[in-house]
């Protein structure tokens, strides 16, 4: 390890003094646009930890909350573009904000320098205890039969559990009555207490409930079975496979920041990723990591443009 | 019994660890100085020194952070008492008599009251939670969107009671308080409300930053017109301890607010907020002369600070056992646990029994670690109160700044800060008082949403406040507390114009 | 400079008013009434069973102006206490001196905005003088930076960006 960083610092210093060599020369801001303790915030801080220590500055993170991420993003996107501060974007701010927010002071598809993907958090559905369904096909035969009974419980228009939820209401075909709570706990003792029928959320919100029987699942929303809760079937098994959604975070820098910069980022990214405890601590949280082909900017770019063009029509028509 | 023994005796184990005890020891200390800053409440507080925790081991790291936020929470009811600045919602309340106590040169006094308090309720808390944790959540799940509709409109009533003055005037700071809450996105929709088009209003208006223009810089800018009423604080400092008759006057209302305190703490919803309030409404109410309330009565400080710690402790059980935070500071915690690898819920008292009942414990240290660091610092904040008011309130004005500005890392919340300064001080001049208006603020945006999820899920009926009978009894309570505050007030109005 | 300039008149009343301070807050919330009934007016009200999002707004914005009515009447009908003096020095060098800190914070960081914003709010003090404000001031920023920047670790910039040039660490 020390050897490469005197390997560096020599080619840095034959060099001359290119900024890009030397970065990074001071600590770095990564904005989190979520309050501290959020899912994405703590998929950040696990990151940033790793990746200081191979860029050997500090990678600070500042909580910028409001407006469902955008807040914090727009201010980020509009800062310097010298690497100095980057951005973990998410799906809501980087897939259903152009939808969201009639007035986005920012086009996730134009105004970034994507750096890599981080971690994700599938998407579970579940449903109070005594719902009258043993699987997810007659959990939907249910609600089809019953659109006028079921409450669905959200944390609120633009969170994930609404969007996520929007979409699995589409792909099903029902509009049942919606539920807004301030967030994913009020949501979630509700559906515990039975008041509400069924809702969607990432899994880390999730698992103690259903490990103790409060809550059902149904299905989990990604490729594979999660280790944490090895008895939920994938969306595939349980035969709805179009609907597979994770609620990703992934690193951004603002446009124009020169290449080597995000090279750099890029590869710091990689490394916390396939750093073992660090990939531990994500997978603690449910999270699902980016696999090899998922790496990098380049792949990250092309993800951006999709999901956009997923999340629009979805979201507009249940407006 | 045996088990609750043993499962407490497991706890102490682990909380008097000297690693343990030292961690909680810090963790109060930092808590209390930062928690002493005017503007930073125990949210901000949590969520600046989560990152130092990172270092430790889970129980060791959860234990630095309860004491955090036990710290925060006593701290911010210090600076309510000594410079009229409530850190958060439920320390609104202390500012009312704790503050007039300063005034009066009692702040020792209050202070010292508000510790030994405090620490009773968390002795009792604590006992709770480890006694009937588990059965007690029954309760949380008693309450729906209508029923807590209903404790909501309870607690407005308690804000009409907490007028000193005018009960018309209390009504519209009410009225204001919730106008002032709807400011945002609407939760239904999405639709923008009343937020002239200001993305960073967009969520609404933050409580500290509320609070702090409309209490602290508004006291600010009042003081400096009456040098009269600032010097006082400096001039008389009385006895720094509470003597006896100071005890004896403050036993029930510690007993009877540790009760209140820690029923509603247990209320996911932010139940806990209510807590101060509710206990200042049932001292002013029993009290042989009501009048003494708001003029420094140590009924008013003993009773809601007792409430406030039994709530705040309380509010630990929803959180430990069905593992769904009550409120922001809870939320917050599981993000703390969820970095540190545990995820809250039923599980984590049968799969980690040390961290699950080593936090318990280490509540109750927390609470005796806070009385010794702050019974000796009595002393010194008395003294600081003795710094002139030249040199104080630029300090405190900076102070104020930079925790609005950390809270989210945004210039505009200190615009918005003055905004509400400016605000307050029109509102004092007119004879308002702000507290109502707070607690209407607090209130109504619980208010709006319990009330529309209950509508959307009786689809549209109103009986449902009535029909559910939780929901109905406590409307009931709250009509009939409102018909004791109003007649004798009404009353005494007429008198008043029948003097003249 | 004087020290408190008056705003209001403070002489007697005129006949119909009995107390200026509830006509002054009477009127005072009805205009803000009128100003969040106006900006709410475009939002859909819904119904009694269907809310929508200005249902709430624009009625308590019409109970704060009933209110407001009900307090400015008062004012002209019933004896209640004159309206009170209102300084201009505290409010402009307090709410001034934060105005500054917030335009300072981000662009010049905290060496800057600490100094000028307590600096700037000392004024408000009839006892205030440069010496000594200047002193503490500079102090009492020092002390800001070492608590939050260097024990707590905050992302608050104590050089911002304008500055940093000058600052290549």
């Amino acid at each position: 390890m020390k050897k490469t960083i005197l390997a560096l610092a020599s080619v840095a210093a034959l060099a001359g003094p290119v900024q890009a060599q030397t970065y990074p020369a001071r600590p770095v801001t990564m904005v989190v646009p979520f309050a501290a303790g959020g899912p994405t915030d703590i998929v950040a801080r696990i990151v940033a930890e790793h990746m200081s220590k191979t860029l050997g500055q500090q990678i600070v993170v500042e909580n910028v909350a409001g407006a469902g991420g955008t807040t914090g993003i727009t201010r980020a996107a509009q800062s310097k573009n010298d690497g100095y501060t980057i951005m973990m974007g998410h799906m809501g701010t980087h897939g259903a904000a152009p939808a969201l927010y009639a007035n986005l002071k920012y086009d996730p598809t134009k105004d970034f320098e994507p750096v890599g993907m981080a971690a994700g958090t599938p998407i579970l559905i579940v449903a109070k205890k005594a719902f009258p369904a043993n699987n997810l096909k007659e959990m939907i035969a249910y609600l089809k039969a019953n659109p006028d009974k079921v409450n669905q419980a959200h944390a609120g228009i633009g969170a994930v559990s609404h969007m996520t939820c929007v979409l699995f209401n589409s792909q099903v075909g029902i509009k049942p009555t919606a539920v807004p709570y301030s967030g994913t706990g009020p949501a979630l003792n509700d559906l515990v207490s039975g008041q509400v029928d069924y809702m969607c959320d990432q899994i880390v919100n999730l698992v103690t409930q259903i490990k103790a029987g409060s809550i059902r699942a149904y299905a989990i929303a990604s490729a594979e079975r999660s280790p944490a809760l090895p008895d939920v079937p994938t969306t595939k098994e349980a035969g709805m496979p179009e609907y597979e959604v994770t609620a990703w975070n992934a690193i951004f820098a603002p446009k124009g920041t020169p290449k080597e910069i995000v090279t750099a980022l890029s590869s710091a990214l990689d490394k916390a990723l396939d750093d073992a405890p660090t990939k531990a601590r994500l997978l603690e949280l449910g999270g699902v990591l980016p696999s090899a082909k998922e790496r990098g900017g380049e792949w990250l770019g092309a993800f951006v443009v999709k999901e956009v063009a997923r999340w629009t029509p979805v979201l507009q028509a249940s407006k | 019994m045996e088990a609750f023994l043993g499962n407490l005796s497991l706890g102490f184990g682990v909380a008097l660890t000297l690693n343990n005890i030292f961690l909680c020891f810090i963790g109060c200390m930092v808590g209390t100085l930062i928690g002493v800053l005017p503007g930073v409440g125990p949210i901000a507080t949590i969520a600046m020194l989560l990152p130092i925790t990172f270092g430790f081991d889970p129980t060791g790291a959860l234990i630095m952070l309860a004491g955090i936020y036990y710290g925060a929470q006593y701290g911010g009811s210090t600076t309510a008492i000594l410079v009229n600045i409530p850190g958060e919602a439920t320390s609104v309340v202390t500012v009312l008599d704790g503050h007039q106590m300063a005034k009066q040169g009692r702040a020792g006094v209050a202070l010292g009251m508000a510790a030994i308090g405090s620490f009773f309720a968390g002795t009792v808390a604590t006992l709770l939670i480890a006694a009937l944790g588990q059965p007690l959540t029954k309760l949380a799940q008693l309450f729906g969107p209508a029923e807590y509709f209903s404790l909501m409109i309870m607690g407005l009533v308690f804000a009409v009671v907490l007028a000193r003055g005018s009960i018309l005037k209390a009504i519209c700071m009410i009225l204001m308080g919730l106008l002032l809450a709807t400011v945002g996105t609407d939760l239904e929709t999405g639709q923008e409300r009343l937020t002239l088009g200001i993305q960073d209003l967009s969520d609404g208006v933050d409580f500290a930053v509320l609070a702090m223009g409309i209490f602290g810089f508004a006291e600010i800018v009042r003081n400096l017109e009456n040098p009269e009423t600032r010097d006082v604080v400096r001039a008389a400092i009385g006895r720094l301890w509470p003597g006896k008759d100071d005890f004896r006057q403050s036993y029930f209302p510690i007993l009877r607010g540790t009760i209140v305190g820690a029923v509603l703490g247990i209320l996911p919803g932010n139940g806990a907020v209510l807590g101060p309030f509710a206990s200042y409404t049932i001292e002013k109410k029993i009290a042989k002369d009501a009048r003494r309330f708001g003029r420094g009565a140590i009924e008013g400080v003993a009773g809601p600070e007792a409430a406030n710690n039994a709530g705040a402790q309380t509010a630990f059980i929803p959180l430990l056992t069905l593992g769904i935070p009550p409120n922001a500071v809870m939320a917050l915690m599981v993000g703390a646990m969820t970095i540190h690898g545990i995820i809250p819920g039923p599980q984590v008292m049968t799969k980690n029994p040390e961290l699950f009942w080593g936090m318990i414990a280490s509540m109750w240290l927390g609470n005796l670690m806070l009385l010794v660091i702050n019974l000796p610092l009595i002393g010194l904040w008395v003294k600081l109160l003795q710094v002139p008011y030249r040199l104080m309130f630029p300090a405190i004005m900076i102070f104020c700044c930079i925790g609005i500005y950390s809270i989210n890392n945004s210039t505009s919340d200190v615009l918005f800060t003055a905004f509400f300064g400016l605000v307050g001080y029109s509102l004092l001049k007119l004879g308002f008082e702000p507290a109502p208006m707070l607690l209407g603020f607090v209130l109504g945006k619980l208010m709006e949403e319990k009330l529309r999820q209950a509508l959307i899920l009786s689809r549209g009926s109103f009986a449902t406040f009535v029909e559910r009978p939780v929901s109905g009894v406590l409307l009931g309570v709250a009509v009939i507390m409102l018909l004791i505050a109003l007649v004798p007030s009404v009353r005494k109005g007429r008198d008043v114009v029948f003097t003249e | 400079m004087t020290d408190h300039l008056s705003v209001t008149e403070d002489k007697k009343p005129p006949g119909l008013v009995r107390s200026s301070q509830n006509l002054g807050a009477g009127l005072f919330l009805m205009a803000i009434a009128l100003f969040a009934f106006w900006q709410a007016q475009e939002l859909p009200r819904g119904t009694l069973n269907a809310m929508g999002a200005g249902m709430l707004p624009q009625s308590l914005a019409a109970f704060l102006f009933i209110g407001g009515l009900a307090l400015a009447l008062s004012g002209l009908l019933v004896k209640g206490e004159a309206m009170e003096r209102w300084s201009l020095r505290g409010p402009i060098f307090i709410f001034g001196g934060i105005i500054l800190f917030s335009l300072l914070i981000r662009t010049c960081g905290l060496v800057i905005a600490g100094p000028v914003a307590m600096i700037f709010g000392s004024m408000a003090s009839d006892e205030f003088n440069w010496k000594e404000a200047t002193v503490f001031a500079l102090i009492l920023t020092g002390i800001c930076i070492l608590l939050f920047k260097v024990l707590l670790r905050l992302p608050i910039p104590v050089i911002g960006a304008m500055l940093e040039p000058f600052f290549p660490f």
